[in-house]
């Protein structure tokens, strides 16, 4: 009876009788689905475009946001140190192009992705060697970030909104529109989108593969920039940013591997249900770190109903 | 010449793939599991830089220990479970003694080191019934088990009296691995015997660096003190919610890995009055400065400025070290031998006995508590002070905390026994005397 009673009641009664503490657990569950959108998105260009499920994506989180501090640790000012950054990622797409994806051109899908594996294990070294392995302050202040707080009293709480939480969610909302602009309204953009609809009929109009990949691992890196300057704010830079990555996974199962908006809209349904299932549900009956399972759950039960994720096109082979 | 040349990497190639490890005939093998890559490193490099830095010192300024020299071989983890058995495997051989790094890691080892014969030295972590010697005779945590370690730190919040505790809600906010989860068997136990609420809330490996939910609830359960038992991402991710959710600092106490210098400085002045145990007390060391000159000034040290040898982690790297130095030379005097044997070496740590006047010696005097090892002691159980981020550094603020062993022993006993009982059948000293 009592568990009928926390599975049914006690959660909205929790949540009429505190309904600040609600507010800060849908704002807090809406920054995580942002975050985890900015990193899906990464996943999702590349996929659009070339096929491949980038696993390297994780890793190029760290190595941006390492590259970020670790110019600015030497003496580069903020200001550059972030352009300098954007030019490390493009050099970094170009050889990723040139080295692996090249001599790899009609390889069969998993042999891509192996690839990635491998440009992940290298980054990790060679970052390892660059940077050291310890842990580093993002430089918030530095970007003109601002630190403080911004505090609400509805119903007689609080509620506490960090600023650079707010920066965090303004700039994933512009990255984004800049991403569905660029996608939809340039001809470079239709070019990659027209490349993910169909590889040899993007080819037969004279769209360049080579450029178009370099292109978007360019973005993937942009994105892998903004992703580590907003995760790197929060706990610091190091090694473990890596393992965000994976929270991802179920991201892209939900909102599906080649949906934009997919990315967007199942990251941040993910952040919010998560959150308040683990507050509501999952520390008063399974003593809480539910965070860690119940989004891969959700997508599981989503691929069920509809295999292609949410937003994902259905695939229809002749056989 | 050709072939030759092919001879050598073929030879090369094979010793690579059995994964020999190149050891010389007049030196001890004391391999260490180290992980300076992956989500720990942050937190491991300054210890392992520490251990490695006072071994260097000991090869160059004394030859080694007793006229020999010792190889202190890494090997890298990235604190992952299976990593560490393959490292294990790899070393043992020529091992005299193994240190696992990680609670994980040394619970996967130790049925093998009976079987293997190599001691298992676990300074400041592992299983902490591995401090009674009866049941796991080839295993030795000292100077402190996690068990001491949450008594002592109940104890100074308690100001000395854990019934001063009751009714109130002590939350532990955990690592939801192995090592995070070891002190909630005692602490449950104490929550009932002294009326107090015990609240753990787990942090699962990829949630270390968005604690969000985990401090939700801390700010509407509203513990009276928060016990953090974190390690890597987990400590900076904690302290800057803590900060964040503005949770009272000196509330918040933290076991002695959640008080790195590293992560607290980003906080600087936001995270003054938090709190970590340490059985290590930072300061200044002549063994510092022989290091400063016998190591880092020659470049043979992996640090990354001379500010890292005051940190606490690096400085309890060097402690760590110095225990098993010690055990080297104590087992070296026992059979007036240099190079000694893994039974040998097990003897040493079995007897290693530090007092005031040995570490005033070692040029340690005052960084760690004074403590003997015996048969059925493998811990010490020497104790440990309370630190204090004062914005800048940890300074410590108390006196020497001492474990309450009567609350601990009995359950220490039981789950040594429950242990024994289901990894059957389990040798125990297996006729090792107690000498």
């Amino acid at each position: 009876m009592e568990t009928l009673y926390q599975i049914f009641a006690d959660p909205f009664v929790q949540i009429v009788s505190a309904p600040d503490f609600f507010l800060q657990v849908l704002w807090e569950g809406l920054v995580s689905g942002v975050l985890y959108a900015l990193i899906a998105l990464g996943f999702v260009l590349i996929f659009k475009s070339s096929r491949i499920f980038n696993f390297a994506q994780g890793i190029m989180v760290v190595f941006a946001a390492l590259t970020l501090v670790g110019l600015h640790e030497n003496g580069v000012p903020a200001w550059l140190a972030v352009p300098l950054t954007l030019g490390v990622m493009y050099l970094l797409a170009l050889s990723v192009e040139r080295v692996v994806l090249r001599p790899l051109v009609g390889q069969p899908d998993i042999i891509l992705f192996m690839a990635s594996i491998g440009v992940t294990m290298f980054l990790i070294g060679f970052g390892e060697f660059v940077f050291g392995g310890e842990n580093k302050a993002m430089i918030t202040a530095e970007l003109g970030i601002p630190t403080g707080s911004i505090e609400f009293f509805p119903f007689g709480g609080f509620v506490l909104i960090e600023q650079k939480d707010l920066t965090a969610v303004i700039m994933a909302v512009l990255l984004v529109l800049c991403l569905l602009l660029f996608l939809n309204k340039t001809a470079m953009g239709r070019a990659i989108r027209a490349l993910g609809d169909d590889h040899q009929a993007a080819l037969s109009v004279g769209i360049s593969l080579s450029k178009i990949w370099v292109l978007v691992w360019f973005i993937a890196g942009v994105i892998a920039l903004a992703t580590g300057i907003v995760w790197g704010a929060r706990a610091g830079v190091s090694f473990a940013l890596e393992v965000i990555a994976y929270k991802a996974l179920p991201v892209l199962m939900l909102g599906g591997l080649e949906s934009v908006s997919g990315a967007i809209i199942g990251g941040i349904a993910i952040g919010l249900l998560e959150k308040i299932f683990e507050i509501y549900w999952g520390q008063p009956l399974f003593g809480g770190n539910t965070e860690t399972w119940f989004a891969f759950i959700l997508a599981l039960i989503v691929l069920l109903f509809r295999p292609q994720g949410l937003f994902g096109e259905r695939i229809i082979e002749r056989v | 010449m050709a072939i030759k040349g092919m001879n050598c990497l073929a030879a090369g190639v094979v010793a690579l793939g059995l994964g020999i490890t190149a050891v010389q005939a007049d030196e001890l093998y004391t391999p260490n599991m180290t992980y300076r890559t992956g989500p720990f490193a942050a937190t491991g490099i300054p210890i392992m830089n520490g251990q490695r830095d006072y071994i260097e010192m000991l090869n160059a300024r004394d030859g080694g220990i007793g006229g020999i020299k010792i190889n202190f071989d890494e090997c890298e983890t990235s604190y992952n479970t299976n990593k560490g058995m393959e490292c294990y495997e790899k070393t043992k051989g020529n091992a005299i003694v193994t240190q696992p790094w990680s609670t994980g890691i040394t619970l996967q080892v130790l049925p093998r080191t009976n079987v293997d014969r190599v001691p298992i030295l676990a300074t400041g972590y592992g299983f902490s019934p591995m401090s009674d010697g009866d049941t796991f005779a080839w295993a030795f945590n000292p100077p402190v088990s996690y068990w001491d370690g949450a008594s002592m730190i109940l104890q100074y919040i308690s100001d000395g009296d854990l019934d001063n505790l009751k009714g109130k809600k002590i939350a532990l906010l955990h690592l939801d691995h192995p090592f995070g989860k070891e002190p909630i068997p005692l602490i449950e136990k104490l929550a009932d015997k002294h009326g107090f609420e015990f609240l753990p809330i787990p942090v699962g490996l990829k949630e270390m660096q968005n604690q969000s939910a985990q401090w939700l609830q801390i700010r509407r359960e509203r513990p009276d003190f928060v016990i953090m038992w974190g390690w890597g991402a987990m400590n900076a991710g904690a302290l800057t919610e803590a900060v964040k959710t503005r949770y009272p600092m000196d509330k918040l106490v933290g076991v002695w890995w959640s008080g790195s210098d590293d992560d607290l400085r980003p906080l600087g002045g936001k995270a003054k009055g938090y709190k970590s145990i340490s059985w290590n007390a930072p300061g200044k060391y002549s063994v510092i400065e022989d290091i400063r000159s016998h190591v880092v000034a020659k470049g043979n040290s992996m640090i990354g400025s001379e500010d890292d040898l005051n940190k606490v982690f690096y400085q309890r790297g060097v402690v760590m070290s110095m225990f098993m130095a010690e055990a080297i030379r104590t087992a070296q005097q026992k059979f007036k031998i240099a190079k000694i044997t893994p039974e040998q070496m097990r003897w040493g740590i079995e007897n290693l006995k530090l007092d005031g006047k040995r570490l005033e010696e070692l040029g340690m005097l005052g960084m760690v508590a004074p403590f003997s090892m015996s048969c059925d002691n493998h811990t010490g159980h020497g104790g440990a002070w309370m630190l204090e981020w004062n914005g800048e550094q940890f300074a410590k603020v108390s006196d020497l905390l001492m474990p309450d062993r009567s609350e601990i022993e009995p359950i220490e006993k039981e789950k040594a026994k429950e242990y024994a009982k289901n990894n059957a059948p389990w040798p125990g000293r297996d006729g090792l005397a107690c000498e």
